[in-house]
């Protein structure tokens, strides 16, 4: 079925095209969700909330871009919108308390690496540095380079979804590198892990 | 390239993303550079981190919760109808106002009670002029 004529059947309320979108897009939505998130329960809860304005909102999409890229901008707004509200929840640390407390932080370990207590603490580490490194950026940098790794969205794409040039995303994920780097220096310098 | 300069390539180097040359130079650079190759590894584990936890399973229960969601939020609106909603807040802030008027004008006679004190005063003088009076006068008497 063409774009036009899912959007068309969402528009009647049919509930097999709903289905049918949310089984194409879940897995996009709830990983897009997730990057910003880093937390499954809480993409899964955002992703929901962005289907249900996906339907509720389709009489009003006008079709001048992907249905794909419509949904992104749902999720990533949903996803910023929940952060905003939701700013210090339960085991949240910010990057400079993370560089400012050495070998303070904490983490679920991670049960995919073998089994191997070290590693895990290693890597459950790593991963709430790397998670409120990037949190740490300006907020369209962080935008750009989420949907560029954990989407593997092309700058196009992005560019598309972000409503940016090109050349602007380009410039964006390349602060947003050089940003990372810096952040990861400072804590390599300072031994936070 | 001194280490200062490999510091701010490195993430692109580690992507891949330099051109041929400078990946060359990189290279070699960490090959005979401890410190710089201590901080590239350090920051090749921790950039690592991210490929693993992208695509997180499909919940298979995901549709169903979003259809029991999208229900619940129905019968709400359908239990509310529009000018209820509407009507509701525009009630509720009346009320509050209300409320705020009632409780000023509630406080305001409070004011008055000296008055009416000194009125009741006005009445029955003979009475207050005992509490006006010594008790050492009362009892010498
Ligand atoms: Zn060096």
């Amino acid at each position: 079925m063409s774009e036009a004529g899912i959007i068309e059947k969402l528009r009647e309320g049919n509930e097999k095209a709903f289905s049918d979108l949310v089984n194409t897009y879940q897995k996009m939505v709830v990983n897009t969700c997730y990057g910003i998130l880093h937390n499954i329960e809480d993409a899964e809860d955002v992703a929901q909330d962005v289907f249900i304005e996906v339907f509720r909102s389709a009489s009003g999409f006008r079709g001048d871009s992907k249905i794909s890229t419509w949904i992104y901008r749902i999720a990533v707004n949903r996803s910023l919108n929940f952060l905003r509200n939701h700013k210090r929840r339960r085991g949240f640390q910010s990057f400079d308390d993370i560089v400012e407390t050495p070998k303070t932080v904490t983490g679920e370990a991670d049960t995919e690496s073998g089994g191997d207590p070290q590693s895990d603490m290693e890597n459950s580490q790593r991963s709430v540095l790397i998670h409120a490194a990037i949190d740490a950026l300006p907020k369209n940098q962080r935008i750009a380079f989420t949907l560029n790794k954990y989407e593997d969205l092309s700058y196009k794409e992005i560019s598309e979804i972000m409503e940016l040039s090109l050349s602007s995303v380009e410039s964006l994920i390349h602060r947003a590198k050089k940003n990372l780097q810096k952040k990861l220096y400072n804590c390599y310098k300072k031994k936070c892990i | 390239m001194k280490c200062k300069a490999i510091h701010k390539k490195l993430i692109f180097f580690l992507e891949n993303d330099l051109p041929e040359n400078e990946m060359e130079e990189i290279k070699l650079h960490l090959a005979g550079c401890h410190e710089c190759a201590d901080f590239a590894e350090y920051m090749r584990k921790t950039l690592k981190v991210l490929n693993q936890e992208r695509k997180p399973d499909v919940n298979p229960f995901f549709y169903t919760r979003v259809k029991a969601r999208l229900e619940n939020q129905t019968i709400k609106e359908i239990a509310t109808p529009l000018w209820a909603r509407i009507l509701q807040p525009a009630v509720f802030t009346l009320l509050l106002l209300a409320g705020v008027y009632a409780g000023i004008k509630i406080g305001q006679p409070a004011n008055n009670i000296q008055e009416t004190y000194y009125a009741e005063q006005e009445i029955f003088p003979y009475l207050y002029e005992m509490a006006a009076e010594p008790i050492e006068t009362f009892l010498m008497e």
